[in-house]
């Protein structure tokens, strides 16, 4: 029997948001039914439908690895839930699911195990290391409602271990490498975002991240950098020019000198005119704004924040750029910035607010990069509602008719 | 949607993600790392900080020896020729078994979670599924 689930067109022009539905039944019995009520009141057109599963895939390209990314928890968790890998699979996966995410890391399809890309000469960000086919029919299956016996790529051997199945979720994210590298992968995705983070800043987090490691110094943090660097700008880089929305992470300008990379400019760079997207913005769509939020009404620790927006051209594309440099040292500073921010797609008043703090122990907490990866969150869920009551009118315009 | 013309400055009453917080006073501008530290996190055991199953640290200790072996061997094969191939691979094996490392710490950490908790409910006895004791 298919779960069916009974909406009215009123209810679905509302912003009203979709709980999940119960889990989706193994056997595929897909049947739209329809009834047309014309005798009554015209105003409530009932219509009774079955619909196949309408996943939504978003696309996130950073070098951060996977499983870990604070941004997938983030985003996760704007639509309720903790993320958690699958129970009681390989406890090596790097899958995450909750309630109406799955998030697949991109790793997995590797072609080329350790030992296979050691012998042939090719790093994981060489193309020649993934297989693009499975890659594009895994995520197109899952997209039209169809389970995927995915394969596990596990880090700590460095094997393709047994795939483990992955249900079509409401929201599949696709994290990784190469989430835009294929043109065909790339059409599935109903939004992208690509991480990109300067080499001073990159340079900096590693230290933090592998200098507690006995077998790290600061030479081979460096060299190993520097050996993947042309890879990466080869193959990883030229992504971004596809990317709905990119998060770029510089060294900050307030503090002269910095080297320490604590202190962060972030720059959220929204392309327009993408659909079911509409970027943030400071006072004025369109305009050009200076804006240091730290003066009478608001006191901030050194270094302070400062904000910018204004519109601009990124690889041919109209874009929208919001940038904030600095941090956050208190609560009201957060919820007075929120309030300035316009177009956030929250549901109330200091939801940015109270989504940072939810994860208050994350890097970037203090920051635009917490801070846009929650924004960009929000926007996705915007662009999910959309999409879903989008899907769902279509028949009851045709049926009008 | 927010408002451009929103107020600041007026007493916010945040929605609070723990149920231990929901008969607290308001949040009045707080210090947000004040409230990090004292925030009780309802059920959850926040201290746990370290691998809970023998398997988790066998695995951390796995990683941080590859660590060590695969630094040693990058440097070996780059002091040839820092362009070839064989370099690029070498490093590029260093980055992916350090961000595992990290993976692995940051689950165990910031998020306290075990990766062989629920391999260990269904299966107690294996060896990976003792408790680890300092």
């Amino acid at each position: 029997m298919a779960v069916s689930t009974i909406y009215s067109t009123q209810a679905l022009n509302s912003t009203h948001f979709l709980t999940s539905s119960p889990s989706s039944s193994t056997s595929k019995q897909v049947f739209f039914y329809r009834r047309h009520q014309s005798q009554t009141n015209r105003r409530f057109n009932t219509i009774i439908t079955c619909a196949a599963q309408q996943t939504v895939v978003i696309g996130l390209a950073a070098d951060s690895g996977c499983g870990k990314s604070t941004f997938m928890r983030r985003l996760t968790s704007v639509f309720g839930g903790a993320a958690e890998p699958p129970k009681g699979g390989n406890p090596d996966s790097n899958t995450l699911i909750s309630d109406m995410t799955t998030v697949i890391c991109l790793d997995d399809y590797h072609s080329l195990d350790r030992t296979g890309r050691k012998e042939k000469g090719v790093t994981a960000l060489d193309p020649r290391a993934n297989d693009f086919d499975l890659m594009y029919e895994q995520v197109k299956a899952l997209k039209s409602g169809i389970a995927v016996e995915k394969p596990i790529y596990n880090h700590v051997t460095g094997l393709l271990d047994a795939p483990e199945l992955i249900q079509p979720p409401k929201i599949l994210v696709i994290e990784g490498l190469h989430p835009m590298f294929d043109e065909r992968v790339r059409e599935l995705l109903d939004f992208s975002i690509y991480l990109d983070i300067s080499n001073e800043v990159k340079f900096a987090w590693k230290i933090q991240r592998d200098m507690a490691e006995r077998g790290h110094s600061l030479e081979s943090i460096k060299a190993s950098i520097e050996a993947r660097k042309p890879d990466f700008d080869a193959f990883i880089d030229p992504q971004k020019q596809y990317a709905d929305a990119v998060i770029e992470v510089l060294p900050t300008q307030l503090i002269p000198d910095d080297n320490e990379g604590k202190v962060l400019r972030v720059r959220l760079i929204m392309k327009e005119g993408v659909k079911y997207f509409s970027p943030v913005y400071l006072f004025d769509e369109g305009s050009t704004i200076s804006w240091i939020p730290c003066g009478r009404k608001l006191t901030c620790s050194y270094p302070g924040i400062k904000f910018n927006y204004e519109p601009d051209t990124y690889f041919d594309h109209e874009v929208s750029v919001l940038e904030m440099d600095g941090q956050f040292d208190r609560l009201d500073e957060l919820i007075y910035v929120e309030s300035h921010l316009s177009n956030l797609s929250s549901k109330f008043y200091g939801e940015v607010t109270q989504q940072m703090l939810k994860h208050a122990d994350f890097p970037g907490s203090n920051n635009g990069t917490g801070l846009f990866q929650t924004i960009v969150g929000l926007k996705i869920r915007d662009l999910y509602e959309q999409l879903i009551a989008n899907k769902a009118t279509a028949p009851a315009e045709a049926a009008k008719a | 949607m927010m408002s451009t013309t929103a107020s600041h400055g007026r007493v916010m009453i945040l929605p609070s993600p723990s149920r231990a917080l929901q008969n607290q006073q308001p949040l009045i501008g707080s210090d947000m790392f004040r409230l990090k530290q004292t925030e009780p996190r309802g059920s959850r055991l926040v201290v746990a900080a370290t691998a809970k199953y023998k398997g988790t640290k066998m695995r951390e200790e796995k990683l941080s020896e590859m660590i060590v072996e695969k630094v040693k061997e990058a440097t070996e094969v780059c002091e040839a020729d820092v362009r070839s191939e064989e370099c690029k691979v070498a490093w590029d094996e260093v980055e992916e078994v350090s961000q595992a490392r990290a993976d692995l710490r940051i689950k165990l950490r910031l998020l306290n979670q075990d990766p062989l908790e629920s391999f260990c409910q269904e299966n107690p006895e294996t060896d990976e599924c003792r408790i680890y004791e300092d």
